[in-house]
């Protein structure tokens, strides 16, 4: 079954780099975002504040993390699936010798390939631009992949809910915005979770989106114990079973009132 | 030209009527695009949670420069989204040819095949933040200021369009859809914040070589009477100046040009 996932991911990495032009523009576009952050984050320090304990190094390190990790976590599997249900591809996929989800989880890894390249890149460019801090260990550092791993798959579970209603409305442009908006604000991209105003903090720490970014870079800098992390861990394998469970009924349903263009 | 004008808004409006067909992906469009805007403006608003200014602007004027460039922008979306997929729609698939076969410039056509959906949805929020943050500035709304902000408004749109117009033509050899323009595009994010706050490098990149702080930073700055400022009144000549551009550079590329059918 491994080998079947692999086989896929190998060959939809290797669409996605045929398009190397592609991946330097959007290198730039990252870039670009991370240096509006900088700067509105260097006017506010500029002043003298101090924001509740970060230190301006602190701040623009967390953005060039968010952004070199946000390809990772936020290219999905939504628009692919899409298409594929609008374009009566779904037929051919659903008779396929692998299972829907192992199919997707293939094109998902894929996909990750080439946005960890170029998030390395984005890192590195924006690392030597602005400087950066270093992870506070190497321990810290393994945690944060390890956490990282896990999170793209929660993503993955929380993508195949969005796409399933692809099936009764036919577009996914609609949830994928809807999904966008989710992840960027309770992940902790648009700004560290703890500047959040207090009610904005509670809806993210009961979602678990928070653990994709906001968690791992705070393990990064060192600031979650060992057995907070293994806590954060066990949490990402329950929010894992639990959206597999709501994927996997949301759907079956789906597949059973599925009725397809041109099939 | 005044013909070319002529025909340049019935070639926008019937591209705008097909698109009116499709109701529902206008709808999910505009709505979405609102989405999109929103978690910026929470950005905005959880920062200012910890500040009571930026560079000297407060919570308010920055949601108006802001505005003033969603302003701007949904004129570009409007009337130049046909940039975007030059390469892809037209060049590649050989549906060019038939266009430089047309008594009109080709670049009449393509501007004129804009549709988008997108556009309605930055005009609301526009509308919605313009006018919300100049009441709460105590800004006495006079007809004068409506005519003024409609005007920068437009011209802004056009500033905007023409910078994309002048990278479109990398369509012409890239093939496919145009991420140049859409990189290029996204440097307006740039001047959606006070031009106080960079430093010189990027000042001189969006006021002078892509100017896109004539779409928003110095209109507002004029609305806002910050400070007596007459570089306001160069707008109109830097956008006569990047169209001029831009046409020469389409022209340059028309004759470059070498089709990929048969």
């Amino acid at each position: 079954m491994i080998n079947k996932i692999l086989a896929i991911a190998k060959q939809n990495a290797k669409e996605g780099l045929y398009y190397r032009f592609d991946l330097l523009l959007y290198i730039f576009n990252f870039i670009i975002e991370i240096t509006v952050y900088v700067f509105i984050w260097l006017a506010i320090y500029n002043k003298g504040n101090q924001i509740l304990g970060m230190t301006f190094e602190q701040v623009t390190t967390y953005y060039i993390l968010v952004v070199s990790l946000n390809p990772i976590i936020s290219w999905g599997i939504n628009e692919t699936m899409g298409n594929a249900i609008r374009e009566g591809e779904i037929l051919r996929e659903l008779l396929n010798p692998i299972s829907y989800f192992n199919y997707y989880f293939g094109i998902r890894i894929g996909e990750l390939i080439e946005s960890i390249i170029v998030g390395i890149i984005t890192f590195i460019i924006c690392a030597l631009l602005f400087g950066v801090l270093l992870p506070s260990s190497l321990l810290n550092f393994i945690f944060f992949i390890i956490v990282i791993s896990l999170s793209v798959v929660v993503v993955y579970f929380f993508e195949l809910i969005i796409g399933t209603s692809a099936f009764y409305t036919n577009s996914i442009w609609g949830v994928e915005v809807f999904k966008r908006a989710i992840l960027s604000i309770f992940s902790g991209m648009i700004a560290p979770i703890s500047l959040f105003p207090e009610f904005l903090q509670k809806i993210a720490n009961t979602l678990p989106f928070k653990d994709c970014i906001y968690t791992p870079i705070s393990i990064y800098f060192g600031e979650l114990n060992n057995i907070e992390i293994i806590q954060v861990i066990l949490k990402q394998f329950i929010w894992i079973l639990i959206l597999y469970i709501i994927a996997k009924i949301l759907f079956n349903k789906a597949v059973k009132s599925v009725t397809v263009n041109g099939g | 030209m005044i013909r070319n004008i002529k025909l340049y808004f019935s070639f926008l409006v019937a591209s705008l009527k097909r698109m009116m067909e499709y109701r529902v992906d206008c709808l999910v469009g505009m709505v979405s695009q609102i989405a999109f805007q929103i978690i910026e403006l929470v950005f905005i608003w959880i920062i200012f949670q910890h500040t009571d200014n930026i560079a000297g602007w407060n919570f308010e004027q920055l949601l108006l420069l802001y505005g003033i460039m969603m302003l701007s922008i949904s004129i570009t979306d409007l009337l130049f989204d046909s940039t975007y997929d030059i390469g892809k729609r037209l060049i590649r698939k050989g549906k060019f040819d038939t266009i430089l076969l047309r008594p009109v410039h080709p670049l009449i056509s393509v501007l004129g095949e804009s549709e988008t959906s997108t556009a309605l949805g930055y005009m609301i929020l526009s509308i919605v933040l313009i006018v919300s943050m100049l009441i709460k500035l105590h800004i006495s709304i006079t007809v004068l200021l409506i005519i003024k902000i409609l005007y920068f408004g437009i011209l802004g749109g056009f500033i905007i369009g023409g910078i994309q117009t002048i990278f479109s033509i990398a369509g012409f050899w890239t093939y496919k859809s145009n991420e140049v323009v859409w990189s290029v595009f996204q440097l307006h994010k740039l001047a959606e914040y006070p031009i106080e706050i960079y430093n010189r490098f990027i000042r001189i990149l969006i006021t002078i070589i892509l100017p896109f702080a004539f779409a928003s930073y110095y209109p507002a700055v004029d609305y806002l009477e910050i400070e007596q400022n007459y570089i306001i009144y160069i707008v109109p000549l830097i956008t006569i100046i990047i169209w001029i551009i831009a046409v020469s550079v389409w022209n340059w590329a028309l004759k470059k040009y070498r089709s990929t059918g048969n």
